[in-house]
């Protein structure tokens, strides 16, 4: 969370959060972020309560329609629910900076402030619904470990890199994931993903999962104990290895042993 | 004193002078591509060692146990012992993962080592008459080679290789009629079962290692019955062979790469991960990871499984399952090519003579074009069994990748073998030592057919020298064009070194018998770089520092003894 303090803005910024995200628990009185420039591109919009609504207007009305009714253009928002929403948008997969350009996990285009504000928009759409964004920490990593590769590693693959799918799309690697972000994924499903609701992963197994996968990303280099992880992509990558540097190097050697001594 | 005395006990009871004098004096070619054998040597000495130290703490069983160690994710757990313990020999045995790693280099090393030594052999046509059952050593030797490796690959008992033993038992099912029969003996009952990782143990730690040594033994023992073959070269002939002796000069160099093979095997086990199976997770026949594949000596087999369209039919009203033209067909075909080459080309050469002297891959185009066929199509397939982490890389959609492999794997051998081929033409027709001078004339010649007028190879100006050393004993050395060659035994009359010199260079007119009285003809000088003239002066300096001190502790030992 950037920590940029902007006393003005803080009213409108609780009024915001009271409305549309208290009941998920995030922190109310957080200092509100201003919009930076360098994270938005679009000439500055007014900010207050409608700020969502012309964000939307700008940046996603064109597919989704005015009232997220969907286009031919892009799907209906109806009733996706703020998780769907606010992984769309953190994880830049929204807004497509080009039409058909696979979308794939990149810098968020909108500050955080400004997702909250667009997810607090879409939600107003009828008929609402759809899952909240989870709150999600604290797990337990031996338990995780398990549903993991119960319920993951097959698409994500064991190690967290991610593996292809059918028409080139692939499952992406976990690495830059948010325990936030991964909560949402679980809950939505987006793209060929399936979405796993309570019944399936409890909220406590969801933190479990999201734990586990910190431990696959390896923040403070304990996983990846026996040396240079090689993209941790297996047998290939390690075939390539024991040829160009391990054997090549003893051929070289041998070559030069084997030079006849003058 | 005590050496000298140990010595002359042993050569009085066992004879170990002569035996001695003879090895040592034994002749190793020189020619850097002789050793590659010798690499895989010393990468399965350090398996053997390596892999020693892992039996002390590796668990073969299945049995389900409680993981209790460093590796927090799984503390706790409820997994089979071979998992527990291998994920315990990476994190709670001191130097254990080092060693597992190291193996596991060793391992890749190992095997591409032989296939870089069969090239060898293959391309030199070193496998003709006299020696065509070492070739079929060695290919058996290729064939244990990638069995251990699979078997120990599997026996962690994690999610990936659980998921290859799975493709391997379903590939023993595909063989008709007698597949469930086998696979049933191979591994003790349906996959998974408790039988497997102890039978997979045992074969991968005793039984294979000790058919290995076995054939290493035979392997050797035809080498030195048979001697080493050597390439074409001045005053290098049928009956002799030319290179270095064992002691000093082979020896120092055998041992220089025997500490580089460790070298390379320890820094990649110290510096590079492998095979990290507490990532992976314990197997579970319900789970799976992706992208998986095999380690690259197996992956053609998977690449093979990939590629190949699914077909099945009946033969005699039994069914021919999809796995089996690709999984079993491929390797044993490939396996039986490999063993009747040897007589398959005597066959088509019709040529019978015992052989000594190596060819250049040149003078064998044909033999060049079937290896480099077959070599492409192995690349093409393990190529394919990465094509997972290739799509995902590349974000090509996998199927389209995949039919690009299909194609590439049935036209692209061709064309590498039609190049081969007529480059190996062009050479042979030509004087060019190299690719890079080859000429138009060459290729012309090459892609034609004909050949240039070649330069005869005929050697003037040879003698033979004998001589007789101050000790009586006798030696000869050969003069030939811009180079001379030394007897490199000592024989105790004038007759025995004239019959040596003349097996070794028949018809070679022996010029000079004897020196005038007390002339020793000089052994050849080689002036000393600055390394050597470095390094000598360390030992130099080394042996000093450590001989004053010897003195200066000698006299108070002796004190104590008297």
């Amino acid at each position: 969370m950037t920590d940029q303090p902007s006393a003005p803005r803080r009213g409108h910024r609780m009024l915001a959060a009271a409305a549309g995200l208290g009941v998920l628990g995030l922190p109310l009185a957080a200092p509100a972020p201003s919009p930076s420039p360098s994270a938005s591109p679009l000439p500055a919009p007014p900010t207050g309560p409608d700020r969502g609504t012309v964000l939307y207007q700008q940046s996603c009305a064109s597919c989704h329609g005015q009232r997220g009714e969907g286009t031919q253009r892009g799907p209906s928002l109806a009733d996706v629910g703020p998780a769907s929403v606010d992984f769309q948008l953190s994880t830049g997969r929204m807004p497509l900076s080009k039409e058909g350009k696979p979308n794939v996990h990149q810098d968020a285009v909108f500050s955080e402030s400004d997702i909250r504000a667009l997810v607090q928009h879409v939600a107003s759409f009828p008929p609402g619904g759809g899952p909240p964004i989870p709150v999600v920490g604290g797990g337990s990593t031996p338990s995780g470990r398990e549903l993991y590769l119960t319920y993951c590693s097959a698409c994500h693959s064991a190690a967290g890199v991610g593996a292809t799918l059918n028409n080139g799309r692939i499952a992406p690697s976990l690495f830059e994931a948010t325990p936030t972000q991964i909560g949402e994924a679980v809950r939505v499903g987006p793209g060929l993903m399936p979405a796993f609701p309570p019944d399936v992963l409890s909220d406590e197994e969801v933190d479990d999962v999201a734990a586990y996968v910190g431990v696959l990303q390896d923040d403070r280099g304990e996983l990846d104990r026996g040396g240079w992880p090689l993209g941790r992509l297996g047998p290939f990558t390690e075939g390539v290895v024991a040829w160009v540097f391990g054997l090549t190097i003893v051929l070289l050697l041998a070559r030069r042993l084997g030079s006849r001594a003058r | 004193m005590i050496t000298r005395r140990i010595y002359r006990a042993l050569d009085a009871r066992l004879g170990t002078t002569s035996i001695g004098r003879t090895a040592l004096a034994k002749v190793f070619p020189d020619h850097w591509t002789f050793m590659f054998g010798e690499i895989a040597l010393y990468a399965f000495m350090a398996l053997l060692l390596t892999g020693t130290y892992l039996t002390l703490f590796f668990e073969p069983s299945t049995s389900e146990t409680v993981y209790d160690g460093a590796y927090q994710p799984l503390d706790g757990s409820k997994v089979s012992s071979a998992f527990a313990s291998t994920v315990a020999l990476s994190f709670d045995v001191r130097a254990g993962l080092l060693i597992r790693q190291a193996h596991h280099w060793a391992a890749l090393l190992f095997v591409a080592a032989i296939v870089v030594h069969m090239l060898r052999v293959f391309f030199t046509g070193a496998f003709r008459r006299p020696r065509e059952l070492n070739w079929v050593v060695g290919v058996t030797m290729l064939a244990l080679a990638l069995l251990n490796g699979f078997t120990g690959y599997s026996m962690p008992d994690d999610l990936l290789s659980g998921t290859g033993l799975r493709i391997i038992y379903s590939t023993v099912l595909s063989i008709p009629v007698v597949g469930s029969w086998i696979a049933t003996l191979a591994f003790g009952g349906e996959f998974p079962t408790p039988e497997t990782t102890p039978r997979l143990y045992i074969s991968h730690v005793l039984i294979v290692p000790g058919i290995f040594l076995a054939l290493i033994s035979v392997h050797l023992l035809m080498i030195i019955r048979q001697k080493h073959s050597q390439f074409p070269g001045p005053g290098r002939r049928e009956h002799n062979v030319v290179g270095s002796r064992l002691w000093p000069a082979y020896a120092v160099r055998s041992v220089s790469l025997l500490t580089g093979v460790f070298a390379v095997v320890f820094a990649l086990g110290g510096l590079v991960q492998i095979n990290p199976v507490w990532i992976y997770g314990p197997f579970h026949p319900a789970k799976a990871t992706s992208p998986a594949q095999p380690d690259w000596y197996v992956a053609w087999g998977d690449g093979a499984l990939r590629l190949f369209p699914p077909i099945e039919f009946h033969v005699f009203g039994h069914l021919v399952p999809a796995p089996f033209l690709p999984a079993v067909g491929v390797g044993t075909v490939t396996f039986l090519l490999l063993y009747a080459w040897p007589w398959l080309e005597r066959w088509r050469t019709g040529d019978k003579a015992s052989h000594q002297i190596l060819q250049r891959p040149r003078e064998s185009p044909g033999r060049v074009a079937v290896g480099a066929y077959a070599l492409t199509f192995f690349a093409v397939l393990l190529v394919t069994a990465a094509d997972d982490i290739i799509a995902r890389l590349t974000r090509i959609p996998v199927t389209g990748l995949l039919r690009t492999l299909q194609i590439l794997v049935l036209v692209l051998p061709f064309v590498v073998a039609a190049v081969a081929f007529f480059t190996a033409r062009a050479l042979r027709a030509g004087t060019a030592t190299s690719l890079g001078e080859l000429t138009r004339e060459d290729l012309h010649a090459g892609l034609s057919g004909r050949s240039i007028d070649r330069r005869p190879d005929d050697e003037p100006e040879e003698r033979i020298r004998l001589w007789r050393n101050p000790d009586d004993t006798w030696r000869w050395r050969w003069y030939g064009p811009g180079e001379e060659l030394s007897s490199n035994e000592a024989f105790l009359d004038r007759q025995e070194a004239l019959d040596a010199a003349k097996t070794a260079f028949p018809g070679v007119r022996v010029e000079q018998d004897e020196p005038p009285e007390g002339v020793v003809l000089p052994p050849p000088q080689h002036k000393p770089g600055p390394a050597t003239k470095a390094a000598a002066a360390l030992v130099w300096v080394a042996m000093a520092v450590l001989g004053r001190r010897a003195d200066r502790r000698t006299p108070s030992r002796s004190e104590a003894s008297e």
